[in-house]
């Protein structure tokens, strides 16, 4: 699914990611944890194509390179980016704008566009699931949404987009534990053959609900160490520091 | 001056006099007109819109009047019931009023001089003054409330090439009256030509005054709007501008409150794009203490478009516990797109609470790039960004076929430009 070697990323003069390699398989989920300023959400941004970065290395998504892909391109090819501060648009209601997202990515995989009623009825169906409160997705784009709200907002736009990549940037943080429950169902629910997850988290808890294949440590710009679960329950004892 | 755009009073003759009174406040509009020309950048009014340079870059020559006028057929709005006037070229047509009780309406062409309003200092109301022979006449009597909505259908016929319209508007609503108005112009000219208008306003006690103006076709029309009015006590005045498309507008709206405990609001949403210029520009005068008066004006400019706010807020010593509030936004899309503002306090009561601000920015790209990571391409995330910003506006629109209506105009403008 996903093939990341010696990836270096650096913006205003510095280097952020310092020669990171990461292999992720179809159907793998894959968690990365790293103190703050490692790099994480810097990876999730270059993944997602965020321009300013100056880029070297390889990246393959599906087989392909993403290094001449731009932003809107790899979110129609399947791409997804739960951000760690999701933003807030004043103004874009928030149906409207999953509405155009949808139909967006649905024409550029040549299948055919959804009308308002049964777009409607699927983000029904899916904010049901994730206990949102339909009412704020008449509202503009996450404003004034609480900060579960926006969490689970940035799920349902995965959940309706449908894509095979995703990537959660401490999505749990700042959630109840009742929310946190139900983001891990949705997330597990969507887990399939054909869907891979890079899930960042600073919580061990997280994973607990959602059982990743595999856990990274990323500091410094590096993966320094890979394991399995049992890793992320080593550092919640020891922390990073004793890693090395 | 160009000396093209000199005016002989010969042109004078041309038009129905009333009287000699009329001629003679004519003849002497017409002198100030030809002694000043067209405003320039000179005049703190036309500072950031040199509109003497503006139609000497665009015109050769222009011709006063226009006759033998014919229409193409129009497509009248189906989206809600309505009552309307058809205006061509600035002269009345026609109107009917099929919802309402037509003895409580006064409705005439307009051909009388308004000795009324006059300004040295405009001398696009002394050209108004000296050649306007067309208009609409409005009155509605006291204790009627409109059913439906009027629609003045301003219709530009596809012969316009150049000429330099003149008209004049008077509306009056009676005591404890309610009138909703969509001013909605319809351009079928694809050429170049003038229209200055004004437009006087009467709202008596309690009387409530609701209205649209709506310009939303890629046009190369010149437009400027001088809108006064004169607020009686407990009376309500709301405007909302939405302008999108002429190749220059301007409206120049300045109220004078005169009795207390009335409401003046203005809100405007404008998308300038290619080389467009518009212009909005109040005067709020606050004469009498209790008064209410608010403007929020947003521009969108792109490529060289261009976006002016002047506004300014007067407060009359004896004006006590007035609350003004202005705000003006914009949202520049290009390095090249131009806005200018000028707000503008002058206070001289102590008892007021009064705020004014400005600001203009460009699209923020943490937006768009969130947008982006959703499969929106660029263009349609600015579009979803610029319609949001918009809304804001739009968004105030009580009536709900009304709103749509309009977010469907504007809405086409910015997924065309
Ligand atoms: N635009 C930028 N210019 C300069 N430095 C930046 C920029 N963006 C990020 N950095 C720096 O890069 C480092 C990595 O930031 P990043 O957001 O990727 O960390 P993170 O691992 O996600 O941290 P956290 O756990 O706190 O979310 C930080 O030191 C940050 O200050
Ligand atoms: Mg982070």
């Amino acid at each position: 699914m996903l093939v990341i070697k010696n990836l270096k990323a650096s913006i205003n003069n510095r280097e952020i990611l310092k020669g990171l390699n990461l292999k992720i398989n179809p159907g793998e989920v894959h968690a990365i944890m790293g103190p703050n300023g490692s790099g994480k959400s810097t990876l999730a941004n270059v993944l997602s194509g965020k321009n300013g970065y100056k880029i070297s290395g390889e990246v393959k998504y599906l087989g392909e390179s993403l290094n001449d892909i731009p932003v809107e391109e790899r979110a129609q090819k399947g791409i997804f980016l739960a951000f760690q501060y999701p933003l807030e648009i004043p103004g874009v209601n928030t149906n409207n704008f999953l509405k155009t997202s949808l139909n967006t990515i649905k024409k550029a995989k040549g299948e055919k566009e959804i009308d308002t009623i049964a777009f409607l009825e699927l983000v029904k169906e899916k904010a049901k699931e994730l206990g949102i409160d339909e009412k704020i997705l008449s509202r503009q784009l996450n404003v004034g949404f609480s900060g579960g709200e926006k969490k689970k907002n940035e799920i349902l736009q995965m959940k309706i987009l449908d894509p095979n990549l995703i990537i959660l940037d401490e999505t749990d943080s700042g959630l109840d534990i009742d929310a946190l429950k139900i983001i891990s169902d949705g997330v597990n629910s969507s887990r399939s053959e054909k869907k891979s997850f890079l899930v960042i988290t600073h919580y061990q808890r997280l994973l607990e609900y959602i059982k990743p294949d595999h856990v990274h440590v990323l500091s410094d710009g590096k993966i320094i160490k890979s394991g399995t679960s049992e890793l992320a329950l080593e550092l919640e004892k020891k922390g990073y520091k004793k890693l090395n | 001056m160009n000396e093209n755009f000199k005016i002989s009073p010969s042109e004078i003759d041309k038009i129905k006099l009333l009287n000699q009174k009329d001629k003679n406040f004519r003849l002497e509009n017409l002198k100030l007109f030809n002694q000043q020309g067209f405003p320039t950048r000179n005049q703190e009014d036309w500072k950031f819109s040199d509109i003497n340079q503006i139609f000497s870059k665009n015109f050769k020559n222009l011709e006063s009047f226009k006759n033998g006028i014919k229409t193409k057929s129009i497509n009248f709005i189906k989206e809600f019931d309505h009552n309307h006037i058809l205006m061509v070229n600035g002269k009345l047509e026609s109107s009917e009023f099929t919802f309402e009780d037509k003895n409580k309406i006064k409705i005439k062409s307009y051909t009388e001089s308004n000795f009324s309003i006059n300004n040295e200092e405009n001398s696009l109301i002394n050209l108004n003054n000296a050649l306007s022979n067309n208009g609409l006449f409005l009155e509605v009597a006291d204790n009627y409330r409109f059913e439906k909505v009027i629609i003045i259908y301003n219709v530009f016929t596809d012969d316009l090439k150049n000429n330099l319209l003149n008209n004049k508007n008077k509306i009056i609503i009676g005591k404890n009256s309610e009138l909703h108005i969509i001013e909605y112009n319809i351009n079928q000219s694809k050429n170049k030509f003038i229209y200055n208008t004004i437009e006087n306003v009467i709202l008596n006690e309690k009387a409530s005054l609701k209205t649209i103006n709506l310009q939303a076709n890629q046009n190369d029309g010149f437009f400027y709007k001088y809108s006064k009015g004169k607020m009686k006590s407990n009376s309500n005045y709301s405007s909302f501008i939405f302008s999108s498309g002429p190749k220059f507008n301007k409206i120049d709206a300045e109220f004078d409150l005169e009795g207390d405990n009335c409401d003046c609001s203005i809100k405007s949403a404008l998308f300038i794009n290619k080389d467009k210029h518009q212009e909005i520009k109040t005067k709020i005068n606050h004469l009498v203490p209790n008064c209410k008066s608010y403007q929020k004006i947003k521009s969108v400019v792109d490529a060289e478009g261009k976006g002016v706010y002047q506004g300014k807020i007067y407060v009359k010593d004896i004006a006590q516990k007035t609350n003004a509030y202005q705000l003006s936004k914009a949202l520049l899309l290009s390095e090249n797109s131009e806005f200018n503002s000028k707000p503008e306090l002058e206070i001289y009561a102590d008892d007021v609470k009064c705020s004014h601000g400005s600001t203009s920015g460009s699209v923020d790209e943490n937006s768009i790039h969130y947008l982006m990571t959703r499969g929106l391409t660029k263009k349609q995330a600015v579009q979803l960004l610029v319609s949001g910003f918009l809304n804001e506006i739009i968004g105030d629109i009580k009536s709900n076929s009304v709103r749509k209506f309009i977010e469907n105009k504007i809405g086409v403008q910015i997924h065309g430009y």
